[in-house]
């Protein structure tokens, strides 16, 4: 019997990329906004698939994934905000 | 149609219905997403408050290991959902192996958290260090206290397997999971 993965292997796989690629970036450069931008992004892909398909908010009233998101875009959003009007004031 | 999608049909709780597993999770959710997030809020400001004292405390951290902690917990969710879809088709013995599995990685997560605040202890690190310690070990200590009592939830849920209880518990576990995500590259990454 021939295996094929589903969405939840695919998303396990998309998380398991992003992580590494988040570690990999965030090495890459101290401090820098474009760094602290894919750092922040990745997160929110990675928030919003683990919403999404391990929460099982795509299968819930669009209202919850759109609060998630939400949720995740203010807290995120608002930590790249804050680093990136402190490196320009460095 | 399984037992919890029947459940989730309109059963009179408002907003709150379609939701997976007991809707009283959705308002503990919630509350948890408002009061980390607001931590989290309050550790951002703080940072930019003294970007110098964040940026010697963070350099302390162990990226690495928080790092495999993300792999660690993503594999854990996706472990506990495979189990919740194990329970929904009622094949119990299979959902109990997968939450076992998502516990297991649990575990491992708590195990390399402990890890990580011994290395800072020898390091003569404690909560008092600075204000980046003092909010480091809050935010980190509260999460960790949250994935044990996930672990514990999912054993209490995992007895029985059923549908329902197996969606609820595991809310909660991916919740813990989302918060992660949130908590390590704020933590630990951005400057």
């Amino acid at each position: 019997m021939r295996y094929s993965p589903d969405r939840l292997d695919l998303t396990l796989i998309l998380l398991i990329c992003l992580a590494l690629a988040t570690v990999a970036v965030a090495g890459a450069g101290p401090g820098a906004m474009i760094v602290d931008g894919a750092v922040l992004t990745f997160a929110a892909v990675k928030g919003r698939r683990i919403a999404s398909d391990y929460l099982d908010l795509r299968s819930a009233p669009p209202l919850w994934l759109g609060l998630a998101t939400a949720w995740l875009l203010l807290v995120l959003g608002f930590a790249w905000a804050v680093s990136a009007v402190s490196f320009l004031l460095r | 149609m399984s037992t919890a999608d029947c459940d989730r049909a309109d059963s009179g709780w408002g907003i709150l219905n379609g939701l997976p597993g007991d809707p009283m999770i959705w308002v503990l959710v919630c509350s948890e997403l408002a009061a980390f997030g607001l931590f989290l809020g309050a550790f951002i400001v703080a940072r930019a408050v003294s970007p110098d004292v964040f940026a010697f405390g963070q350099a302390a951290l162990e990226p690495d290991l928080a790092g495999l902690n993300t792999l660690v917990l993503v594999t854990s969710g996706w472990a506990a959902a495979r189990g919740t879809a194990s329970a929904r088709v009622d094949r119990r013995n299979r959902s109990r192996l997968w939450l076992l599995l998502a516990m297991t990685l649990g575990g491992v997560f708590a195990a390399i958290k402990i890890t990580e605040y011994a290395h800072e202890m020898d390091k003569g690190i404690g909560l008092e260090t600075s204000p980046f310690f003092t909010l480091y070990f809050l935010l980190t200590g509260f999460h960790l206290l949250h994935v044990c009592l996930g672990i514990v939830i999912l054993a209490l849920v995992g007895r029985r397997a059923d549908p329902v209880h197996v969606e609820t518990g595991t809310v909660f576990w991916h919740m813990v999971d989302l918060l992660w995500i949130v908590i390590f590259p704020i933590v630990y990454l951005v400057h």
